[in-house]
């Protein structure tokens, strides 16, 4: 009892926290792929961009809070920047000129941050401090305000998606990009604004996750792998399945450092992605045909 | 040759398909036809293999392929053209048909392929010569006109010696001057080929001019069979068409 | 039937072969030019995936490393036959090969370009974080290669002829696929899979071989790696060598076998000359890749057809 109070209960929290944030990272990630077709390489580094303007907004305001907006606006206009010098023209190309697109973006985003802010780790502190009782152990209270966030994010983008006009256009779109063309819509503009709501959402996630973990320019990459493990498992073209997923990923890998060293987790979170794909060739949700 | 037996076609909630049968006998020429959205793209896609029927089965020359992959049913002797042209648009005119043509060559799909280069040069430039590709065979497909890419459509699909082929509106976006020509040049060939044709189509004239037989689908369903005087005057299908269907 | 190879592949061949008897080829240039040609070859083999099928592989350097590793592992024991080593790379390259192609062919492209970066990420773990193998440190020191007892392969000359030699059969040997039934079919593939489907082509199985023998071929060229540095590390399994063979075949050229050769050694001259100098290397070869992208997709060759007024890539023959 005291293992699953003081060990288990809490480990399992926690990955249904980190879940949450990957869920918005690889929620991101399946839209852009869905709707503009190219699957973004430089994810992670929108990601770890957040984390890094957070820390250039709290070094100029003291805030936390004023930087949990502000980032993501920052990283979201540095994505439609991005969106329109480089990927726009290549949207009539092979999706391979995108992938490598934006595998260069990720050389230049991540040795551009090493530059501005250094290789060493750095670190943001928690806004919220100390732990509350809870369901007999006591939690940090910062990670359930993330996991309150992520959560409110979650729902907020999901009712986007199935309550509004523009987010129901959007979810067709993922399905089936060219029935756009047929709306009479503005195309490039919804790209953009897409692209940049994908990156906001790498970076929210960036910064939310950054008091949890340190700070420094790779951050991005380990992440952008999970990232694309759950979107595999959750079935392309899928949002649902990216989140299930996500949280599936989340409280595995949680659970399962209980008991093993990070790399081996690694490894064995591979071995649950091979074994998914075996049982369920297109992951949890994906659907017969719909980006085959 | 080929009997569809009461297949359904389920997206999700969406039924596309609802208990379909038909029977297409060897050599004839058979039109599916129905207001948008009645799912004959869906049955051909079932037919093909593109898609496993929810229920149902599919016979074809006596074999059941249900659920089978398209190349499967490919080499089981049919060949399927695409409504919305689907040809190999960076390589050249003769080499789109040159690969269509090879994989039927002995060599395809063995070790040897790999060094190997069968040569198809007599049947290529046949099925180009018919539809009257061969000035342009060095081309690149995707400079072919609309009308062009509809026959390169079509020469695909016959270099792999099909029993049966599937055509999906084969004149779409064709001028009524280019309908004309494709149809009677589609009649021609399948009857020197001794091919049997199942056919979608929209344009009137082609269908009732070239069929033998005619299947009429609604919201999924068979509504009607038969030659094509008895469907031109059957009520339900009328009503079909006209009764706001098309919405 | 053209020949494989025309006289002025063989002139160029010829010429690599003179180089070492050139006045100004000293060890270092003749390293080298070692690491330029063997990278071309793993370039070259990459494109056969890349230009000639469109699949694009973000971890051929799991290919790589493994074939290095293998002959590490038996140089170590003492088996220094250049034969066996090669052989013995073949297979195991070829076994991790088998396992991604099935896992990464089975549905659109773009899963085979995740599943080989997973694939490849969980082999650097491995490697690198497991003492199996050495660990960080991977396996240092080891011999010479022998390609018959008692005639090994220890000084740069010798290496620089190994790698020639190489890449010429390999060279040959993609000449031939390229341009046979199967390389056809490949380049359907690329340019409408599902069409090929419908023609009676097994897709899943073309790509899986078309993966093999590209993995192979740069598994092999792997195999030769540790000939010249004596070691083999984790660091030939990362995930940015995968980029940087990427880099290669799109500043040489997609499909077309020779491009990627040249820009594979174009790279490793580019990166021994502006690393030592600038610390932000890495942005400068992110730059080059996207503007590459952007501007020149067609890489080196595409330049040299445009410049002669020439169209598009190789529709295999």
């Amino acid at each position: 009892m005291e293992y699953l109070g003081g060990v288990l209960l809490p480990q399992l929290l926690h990955g249904v926290v980190f879940g949450a944030a990957l869920g918005l990272l690889a929620l991101g990630l399946t839209v852009i792929f869905g709707l503009l077709g190219v699957m973004n390489f430089a994810h992670g580094e929108l990601y770890m961009f957040g984390a890094y303007a957070g820390i250039a907004v709290i070094a100029l305001t003291g805030s936390f809070w004023v930087a949990l907006v502000a980032a993501p606006f920052l990283v979201a206009a540095v994505g439609a920047l991005t969106e329109v010098a480089t990927l726009r023209p290549l949207y009539r190309r092979e999706p391979l000129h995108g992938l490598i697109m934006t595998f260069g973006l990720a050389l230049i985003f991540r040795e551009g941050a090493r530059q501005l802010f250094g290789g060493d780790m750095r670190r943001i502190l928690p806004p919220i401090e100390g732990s509350i009782p809870l369901l007999g152990m006591t939690y940090p209270k910062y990670r359930l305000f993330l996991l309150a966030i992520s959560s409110i994010l979650l729902l907020g983008i999901w009712l986007f998606f199935t309550r509004t006009r523009a987010g129901i256009v959007v979810r067709a779109a993922v399905q089936d990009a060219e029935m756009l063309d047929g709306l009479g819509v503005n195309v490039p503009r919804v790209f953009t604004l897409t692209f940049a709501g994908s990156a906001a959402l790498a970076a929210t996630a960036g910064l939310l996750l950054a008091p949890v973990f340190t700070v420094y320019p790779q951050m991005g990459v380990e992440m952008i792998l999970l990232a694309f493990i759950v979107v595999i498992l959750g079935g392309m073209g899928s949002l649902g399945g990216s989140v299930v997923a996500a949280f599936v990923i989340g409280i595995a890998q949680s659970l399962l450092t209980l008991w093993m060293n990070p790399q081996r987790v690694a490894i064995a979170i591979f071995g649950i992605m091979i074994v998914v794909l075996i049982v369920r060739p297109r992951g949890f949700f994906g659907r017969e045909g719909v980006l085959e | 040759m080929l009997e569809v037996q009461e297949v359904s076609k389920n997206f999700g909630a969406l039924a596309a398909l609802a208990g379909v049968s038909l029977a297409v006998r060897e050599g004839e020429v058979f039109s599916v036809i129905g207001p948008n959205g009645a799912g004959k793209s869906t049955l051909f896609n079932v037919i093909s293999g593109l898609h496993v029927p929810s229920a149902g089965r599919i016979i074809l020359r006596g074999e059941e392929v249900t659920g089978f992959g398209p190349e499967v049913i490919n080499r089981r002797g049919l060949a399927k053209t695409f409504q919305i042209t689907n040809i190999f648009p960076g390589i050249s005119v003769y080499d789109n048909v040159r690969v269509a043509a090879q994989s039927r060559a002995s060599v395809s799909g063995r070790l040897p392929s790999l060094w190997r280069r069968p040569d198809v040069e007599g049947p290529v430039m046949e099925l180009l010569g018919a539809f009257g590709l061969a000035a342009r065979r060095h081309d690149l497909a995707q400079s072919l006109s609309h009308g062009e890419q509809r026959y390169l459509e079509i020469c695909l699909a016959l270099a792999t010696d099909p029993a049966l082929l599937l055509l999906d509106e084969p004149t779409a976006g064709m001028t009524p001057g280019e309908t004309k020509d494709a149809t009677a040049l589609i009649r021609r060939i399948a009857q020197s080929r001794r091919l049997t044709v199942l056919l979608i189509e929209h344009d009137m004239s082609v269908v009732m001019g070239i069929s033998d037989r005619i299947a009429v689908l609604h919201f999924g369903e068979k509504i009607a069979e038969g030659p094509p005087e008895a469907i031109r005057s059957d009520p339900r299908v009328l009503e079909a068409y006209l009764g706001g269907a098309d919405e | 039937m053209s020949k494989v190879l025309s006289w002025r592949g063989w002139l160029v061949f010829a010429a690599l072969a003179a180089l070492p008897l050139t006045p100004w080829m000293s060890k270092y240039y003749m390293l080298l030019a070692f690491d330029a040609l063997l990278f071309g070859a793993v370039a070259m083999s990459l494109d056969l995936l890349m230009g000639y099928t469109g699949l694009v592989s973000f971890g051929h350097a799991a290919f790589f490393g493994i074939g290095a590793y293998a002959t590490a592992v038996l140089l170590e024991r003492g088996v220094l036959s250049l034969w066996l080593c090669l052989g013995f790379a073949a297979l195991a390259v070829g076994a991790y090969a088998l396992a991604v192609s099935y896992f990464a062919t089975t549905r659109r492209g773009i899963y085979f370009a995740l599943l080989t970066l997973i694939f490849a990420e969980v082999i650097y773990t491995f490697f690198r974080y497991t003492q199996t193998f050495g660990g960080s440190d991977g396996i240092q020191g080891l011999p010479a290669f022998q390609v018959l007892p008692g005639v090994a392969i220890d000084a740069p000359a010798r290496l620089y002829y190994l790698v020639v030699t190489y890449l010429l059969l390999a060279y040959l040997a993609c000449r031939v696929i390229v341009r046979s039934h199967f390389g056809q079919v490949l380049v359907a593939i690329r340019e409408n899979e599902d069409r090929a489907r419908f023609l009676g082509y097994n897709v899943q199985r073309y790509k899986m071989g078309v993966c093999l023998i590209s993995a192979v071929l740069t598994g092999l060229a792997g195999a030769l790696y540790p000939g010249r540095a004596a070691y083999a590390t984790p660091d030939l399994l990362h995930w940015s060598v995968s980029g940087e063979f990427l880099i290669m075949v799109m500043i040489g050229g997609l499909g077309t076998l020779v491009g990627p050769i040249i820009g594979g050694a174009f790279f490793i001259v580019l990166q021994e000359k502006v690393s030592s100098y600038v610390q932000w290397y890495n942005i400068v070869v992110g730059l080059v890749l996207v503007l590459i992208v952007l501007f020149v997709p067609r890489g080196l060759v595409g330049l040299r057809d445009a410049l002669r007024g020439r169209s598009g890539r190789e529709a295999a023959g």
